[in-house]
């Protein structure tokens, strides 16, 4: 039995109904008195020099209310790191990448605004375009942004320890390199936003986005409007995976529209344009050069990496760090040196997605470790348990682990798989493999540099006594988070999780940095906690004085108060409570004094009962330059073992279970931490086998579709057995911690590994589709 | 996204969809489950002005065992293929084709005549078909004529359909005693996928165990899909067994004409004609040997 009563089991999701019966609201569904349709023109050349932009046919077409360029939009740039602010709202000197913006146009109808954006006129003069690593870093090659010569868009070089030394004292040194392809998130529902400028100056935007507050100041910035006069509202979105985590170029081209045309723009993203807007998971090329002694203690890592960033920042400069700083852990590493490339190319910008920055990293560096394994003769699990950190253990880039279920996570899955009965044991064409991963439970630094908390929470009382309305500026984008945070201000407050609702997502209910690094739990779980004590110790204060009891001889629970000591007369405050809801069906006539009657009690006391909750990380991390990246209030971590089959004739690979152990500090809602374990494993293993957003030589996407572009089906979905580790996070609001991306870490390379078990090669370039695991297993029976 | 502007037509009879067929010649197009012409229209890649439906046709409905022939009407969905009891039990290579075909929305939507039609070098069905050596019957206010389906696929896309004409059923000959087929398809992943490759093959035993007759039928590996001839030729006359599908589907990843394309590249797709092959090969055996 769970100590507690509403959290650490399985709710009911708040949104459930609404969702299951298509009542949900979504941006599609909206519609505002007199709304226009926008639509943007998009470049059609990779790499181009802007000559002339005539608007003037585009502007004559009947049902035509505004065309925008840089002209109207002014050159503010923007982006997602102030370090790197490369974009402006629509081209001016160049076009970039396939998919630029250029122009924007409002209309009556959506047809209307297509037309006139074909008839927008431009002149350019195309340039040689640079569409992979190595063509952008050569001599000579055509540079994207003048500031960034040799087209760097930002390296990292960090050291910790003496690698070169280290590696002299170790027996046996292997180095390999692995390449991962541009991915896409793929979520349902695409990019989606209405602006509505109104008569008073105030800019409302309803978006698809997981980052209300980052959208705010981006609007705020780059429109030019005061302070105080711009609203972000996030209704229900269909996932973002990070891609959604930064305002876009259409969400700003909306709101310029609306306040040209004083009438509510609406404008959607088709799929094609979600593909070429990019700022999916970046393509890394990683070298890695790992040390290890005889016994197999891991002793040093020398990395080497270069990301395939596309025409502009995006998140990359956080992207570059993570690559390096998430392989501190989860194993004792004394030394480890890092060299980080991000580089331009004329492809859609890369940005950050599920698990950001360390899951190619560590797809590479744990199929190298079960090399070092088996060379070494040690079993893949003994060997990870061998170099294993445990809670309370500092990285050596200066991580903290505060929790650590590490360990616990790799025991249950070897048990839960029967891993002893089948490592080594199983026949040609069927495998296992494990591997392991960790990631922050929040970037320890917001995005800007700023004092700014990371999340405050409002939860008040309704004034009848009935309710806990909670407001909070925090992200649903799909994961339950709306129903984590009710679930932690009933337990915090004592009360049932129905008498509990909650709004979020809107820049009005204060700030909150949004659905990005897995922080939300943990961030704002924290803010709802303290917001929730606060409400409870008002409500308390008041009975105290009333019933003359002490505060610490009472309790709240399951929406009850209980005194702790003798019977204490409440009769007084019943009949009041009656009085004043004389003709109401459901008035307390016998029984404990009910949370209800002490929430109107306080309400006739002091008035609305507002409680207030807030949450910054404490200082975090070392001091070298890039330390802020990596560092977190907390890490979760996850194994997981893959077992797989793999056709000798055909190549192709079936994944037929995956036993998945991820330590969450202590579950919320056990069923949404299930299910975003189950969901990084669906996102693991598409990347694992299928997914690659390709172009032809002149940049354009050619799989920009989901028939192309291949997720997995449920037919390709493994039976997963997932497996809670709660470490009891000492951060943690409950002790909890992040779930959603640290699970996506073991997926990939337990996946590689089970596959080199089965056939007896390894590939190191994703993904294993049945072309490149037949062709891996054609070399090898050539070299024999 | 949105659709080009048409005009929607639903005649009730083949006759009143063949006299507007003539009326609007190339301005039209047929659309039943839409699976394929929807998404056309939508990436404006076809604006036809007339859109003529022949969902209520309920002529093209039907699935029946008819004296030595199996009939099935063009509007006859693949959910239904997948169901009928008829095609499990004489057609099994077609069944295979359908169950593997899209998604169950997809299924629920698609038709036989439509996957025939829009004549797609890797669809799912036209194999399993041509193994089994099916017409398909075309009518237009002319009259009717019958084509084998060997003859009927000119290229990716273009077929031996005149403008005028609707492909209004499929007759294939209930397949003999001693008889089998099987169909076998890859992509990269397990359903919704656009092949790689695919192929069916059937072949008839006398009564002495001897291959008389053969069918290898390869999709994906050229602009159509068609038969493996070489294949066919090695087959007959001999008696089955693993090494003679072994040398079969050599022969068959001979005749296939595989391009690289950004899904796979030829040299792959050949290897797998032959997989699929003797993979192909050996299910029918073992159908036919289950027959006795």
């Amino acid at each position: 039995m769970s100590e507690y009563n509403v959290i650490n089991s399985r709710a009911t999701r708040l949104d459930a109904p609404a969702k299951a019966t298509g009542k949900a609201v979504y941006i599609d569904d909206m519609t505002l008195p007199g709304m226009l349709y926008g639509a943007l023109l998009q470049s059609p050349l990779a790499h181009a020099r802007i000559l002339r932009i005539d608007t003037s046919k585009a502007c004559k077409l009947p049902g035509v209310k505004s065309v925008v360029t840089a002209k109207d939009a002014g050159l503010i740039k923007y982006g997602v790191s102030p370090a790197r602010y490369d974009e402006t709202l629509f081209c001016h000197d160049k076009v970039r990448y396939v998919g630029d913006e250029i122009a924007a146009v409002a209309a009556v109808d959506l047809a209307t605004a297509l037309e006139a954006v074909s008839l927008i006129q431009v002149d350019c003069e195309e340039l040689p375009a640079v569409l992979d690593i190595d063509a952008a870093m050569a001599d000579g090659a055509p540079v994207l942004h003048n500031d960034y010569p040799g087209n760097v868009c930002a390296e990292v070089h960090a050291e910790f320890g003496d690698v070169e030394a280290a590696l002299k004292t170790c027996d046996l040194v292997r180095t390999t390199t692995f390449k991962n392809k541009r991915q896409d998130a793929a979520f349902i529902e695409p990019q989606g936003c209405l602006a509505n400028y109104d008569l008073s100056g105030n800019l409302t935007l309803y978006s698809s986005t997981q980052v209300p507050h980052y959208v705010q100041r981006t609007l705020s910035m780059v429109l030019q409007l005061p302070i105080g006069r711009v609203r972000v509202v996030k209704p229900y979105v269909g996932g973002g995976f990070g891609i959604k985590a930064a305002a876009n170029h259409m969400e700003l081209a909306a709101c310029l529209l609306s306040m040209k045309t004083g009438k509510p723009v609406k404008m959607n993203f088709t799929r094609e344009q979600v593909f070429t807007y990019g700022r999916a998971r970046h393509q890394f090329i990683h070298t890695m050069t790992t040390g290890v002694k005889k016994d197999g203690t891991i002793v040093a890592l020398k990395h080497q990496c270069h990301l395939d960033g596309g025409a502009y920042s995006s998140f990359g400069i956080a992207t570059v760090y993570y690559s390096g700083s998430l392989l501190g852990g989860p194993y004792k590493l004394p030394n480890m040196k890092y060299d980080g490339y991000r580089i331009y190319t004329n492809k859609p910008a890369c940005g950050a997605q599920r698990g950001h920055g360390g899951v190619a990293a560590r797809a590479c560096w744990e199929q190298q470790l079960d090399m070092i394994a088996e060379e070494l003769k040690m079993d893949p699990a003994e060997f990870r348990l061998k170099n294993i950190m445990v809670a309370g253990d500092v990285t050596c880039n200066d991580l903290n682990m505060s929790s650590l279920g590490m360990k616990e996570c790799i025991e249950a899955i070897r048990d839960g798989s029967d891993w002893k009965s089948k490592k080594g044991k199983l026949p040609k064409g069927k495998g296992i493999g494990m591997a392991c991963g960790f990631f922050v439970s929040g970037a320890g630094y917001p995005i800007y540099r700023s004092d700014t908390y990371h999340g405050t929470v409002m939860v008040k009382l309704t004034e009848d006594g009935g309710k806990a309305l909670v407001y909070t500026a925090s992200a649903e984008i799909g994961q339950g988070s709306d129903t984590t945070f009710a679930m932690i201000v009933a337990e915090a407050m004592g009360i049932r999780l129905e008498d509990v609702r909650l709004e979020s997502g809107d820049t009005d209910f204060g700030v909150d940095l949004g659905a990005y690094s897995s922080r939300q739990t943990l961030m704002t779980g924290h803010a709802a906690k303290e917001a929730a004590e606060d409400v409870k110790k008002q409500v308390l204060d008041v009975l105290s004085k009333e019933l003359n009891v002490p505060v610490s001889d009472m309790d709240i629970r399951n929406s009850f108060v209980v005194f702790k000591k003798d019977n204490v007369d409440f009769s007084g405050l019943r009949t009041r409570y009656i009085k004043e809801h004389r003709g109401w069906t459901d008035n307390p006539q016998s029984g404990p004094l009910t949370f209800t009657e002490a929430a109107r009690i306080a309400y006739l006391a002091k008035g609305s009962i507002v409680g207030t909750g807030k949450y910054k990380p404490p200082q975090l991390g070392g001091k070298y330059k890039g330390a802020a990246v990596g560092t977190s209030p907390a890490y979760g971590c996850s194994a997981q073992v893959a077992e797989v089959t793999v056709d000798m004739e055909t190549g192709q690979i079936t994944v037929d279970n995956i036993t998945d152990a991820h330590d969450c500090g202590r579950a919320i809602n056990v069923t949404s931490v299930e299910a975003q374990m189950v969901g990084s494993v669906s996102m693991g293993l598409g990347e694992a086998l299928f997914e690659e957003v390709k172009f032809d030589n002149k940049g354009h996407v050619i799989n920009a579709d989901l028939s192309e572009y291949k997720i997995p089906t449920m037919l390709d979905m493994p039976s997963v057995k997932p497996i809670i580790v709660e470490s009891d996070e000492p951060n943690g609001p409950f002790g909890a911690k992040e779930v959603g991306e640290g699970a996506i870490m073991p997926t990939i390379p337990a996946i590689l590994n089970a596959v080199y078990d089965a056939i007896g090669v390894r590939i190191h370039e994703l993904p294993l589709t049945p072309e490149r695991v037949w062709q891996a297993i054609c070399d090898c029976q050539k070299e024999k | 996204m949105l659709l080009p502007k048409f005009d929607f037509h639903a005649p009730e009879t083949v006759n009143e969809a063949c006299q507007m067929l003539s009326e609007y010649g190339l301005k039209a197009k047929l659309i039943a489950g839409g699976t394929d012409l929807m998404v056309n229209m939508k990436k404006k890649i076809l604006a036809p002005e007339q859109i003529i439906s022949i969902s209520q046709i309920r002529e093209l409905d039907h699935l029946d065992v008819s004296g030595d022939r199996i009939l099935i009407g063009a509007g006859v969905t693949v959910a239904d293929l997948c169901e009928s009891k008829t095609i499990a039990g004489y057609l099994p290579a077609l069944g295979q084709g359908a169950n593997n075909l899209g998604t169950p929305l997809i299924r629920n939507l698609a038709t036989i005549g439509g996957n025939i039609g829009s004549a797609r070098p890797a669809a799912d069905l036209p194999p399993g078909l041509m193994a089994y050596g099916a017409e398909v019957v075309l009518q237009s206010k002319a009259g009717i004529r019958t084509l084998p389906l060997d003859n009927f696929f000119l290229g990716p896309g273009f077929t031996a359909l005149q403008p005028d004409e609707i492909l209004t059923e499929i007759r294939i000959l209930v397949p003999p005693a001693g008889s089998g087929a099987a169909y076998v398809n890859i992509g990269i992943r397990k359903a919704q996928d656009c092949n790689l490759v695919n192929v069916a093959s059937y072949f008839a035993l006398d009564s002495n165990g001897i291959i008389q007759n053969a069918r290898v039928v390869m999709g994906c590996v050229g602009p159509k899909p068609f038969r493996a001839v070489s294949a066919e030729k090695i087959l007959i006359g001999q008696k089955p067994d693993i090494q003679l599908f072994e040398k079969a589907g050599e022969a068959a990843s001979a005749d296939s004409q595989p391009i690289d394309d950004f899904r796979s590249c030829a040299t792959y797709k050949r290897s797998m004609v032959g997989v699929l092959t003797q993979r192909t090969l050996q299910q029918a055996w073992t159908r036919i040997k289950n027959q006795e």
